[in-house]
């Protein structure tokens, strides 16, 4: 309504009130005649008709357009509409980056398609001590499977997480090959997949070209088939395989991260660099160590 | 250990590092001269590589020349595989 007492009243005849909303029709539609308004609008004729005749005033169009630009967009509704306009879009930029948090959080949580890698397995370490899976708990483990007559790629493997190992326990502050100031938090760990050579002495040697904290272990052939079953390892020894021959093992060569609660966390092939899993396994511990506020 | 193990090579000692990189050694030298009288598959050289070939067969186990001789074939095959592959894709670009 303050639009309409804005109007300028240019003739004697004064503005006829009408309601709002019609106020707000009228603005899109060319106002009609006066009397055809009065035809239409049953209640106010005939009396009423002569009546607001006097007081009405006949709008032209153009009367309206200059009542539209001075009217309906004041600079209180301009500031309003600007206001309301910045209002939402920080409201939705802040609801969405909301809600954007709120599901990375959840999916950060969830361990959904987590693979079912390890599980419980009784070995012998290469200084005759028993060891089950309970004994990687606590540590990041590095599992790798291999025999100690490999030609080349065991080897290769076993240099490449040596050379990890060194340049993680570097970034943590250890002198290599010293404790480190925040303590050994790795366990490198080779089992065995050719239980009928590799003894428990064989292993000792065989692992004194690698890293210092590398724990062997072997098993009989059914506790052989039993952790490479539970890491899905293949290996191809047969059960009778003569202890003093000369053959090789087909096998599986991933190199596997296991988390301080010994659950998989990667699994890392050959054409992965040491580099790389420096990397990968600093990205594991930064998200191990943001969930769980420690380091193992 | 490096005399124990390079004395017996069918004992069942662990080869240590020296033994491995003297074993690699021995093979490429043999598989250069391989490469020099064009033979792919070991064993076809004829009498071209007898010293290489002795150096070889002293230093690696024989399940490892086998394994070797047969990568080297594989490996081959896969070299041309890929030429003809890369070749292949060259013409499907023009």
């Amino acid at each position: 309504m303050l639009s309409l007492a804005r109007c300028s009243l240019s003739s004697s005849l004064r503005v006829r009130q009408i309601p709002s909303t019609a106020a707000w029709r009228s603005l899109h539609t060319p106002p009609r005649p006066f009397f055809q308004r009065g035809t239409i609008s049953g209640p106010q004729q005939p009396k009423d008709l002569l009546r607001s005749l006097f007081k009405t005033q006949r709008r032209t169009y153009a009367q309206f357009t200059e009542r539209n630009s001075v009217g309906a967009f004041t600079p209180t509704a301009a500031a309003l509409f600007v206001v309301t306009g910045v209002g939402l879009a920080f409201y939705f930029r802040y609801e969405k980056a909301r809600l954007e948090e709120e599901r990375e959080k959840e999916r950060a949580q969830k361990s959904y398609g987590r693979p079912s890698v390890g599980g419980p397995f009784q070995l012998t370490t290469h200084d005759g001590k028993p060891f089950t899976e309970k004994d990687l708990l606590g540590k990041w483990s590095l599992v790798y499977f291999g025999f100690t007559n490999c030609p080349d790629i065991c080897p290769a493997e076993l240099d490449k997480i040596t050379a990890a190992l060194g340049k993680l326990r570097e970034d943590l502050g250890c002198t290599f090959p010293g404790e480190s100031q925040h303590g050994d938090i790795f366990l490198p760990v080779f089992i065995s997949v050719d239980p009928a050579r590799d003894t428990p002495s064989q292993i000792t040697q065989y692992l004194k070209d690698f890293h210092p904290s590398f724990i062997g272990l072997v098993g009989d052939y059914a506790a052989t088939k039993s952790v490479c079953k539970a890491y899905r390892v293949y290996f191809s020894t047969p059960p009778n395989a003569d202890p003093k021959g000369d053959y090789l093992v087909d096998h599986s060569i991933f190199v596997y991260l296991m988390d301080p609660n010994g659950q998989f966390m990667d699994a890392f092939g050959q054409a992965i660099t040491a580099d790389e899993v420096v990397d990968k396994v600093n990205e594991a511990l930064e998200n191990w160590q943001k969930q769980t506020g420690k380091k193992v | 250990m490096g005399w124990f193990s390079s004395s017996s090579k069918q004992d069942t000692s662990a080869p240590t590092r020296e033994d491995r990189q003297k074993c690699w050694e021995t093979r490429d030298a043999y598989f250069a001269c391989l490469d020099r009288v064009g033979v792919v598959k070991a064993g076809e050289e004829g009498n071209a590589c007898s010293k290489e070939k002795k150096q070889y067969e002293g230093n690696c186990a024989k399940s490892w020349i086998d394994y070797f001789n047969q990568r080297r074939v594989i490996a081959e095959a896969q070299k041309e595989r890929l030429a003809r592959a890369n070749e292949q894709n060259q013409a499907a670009r023009k």
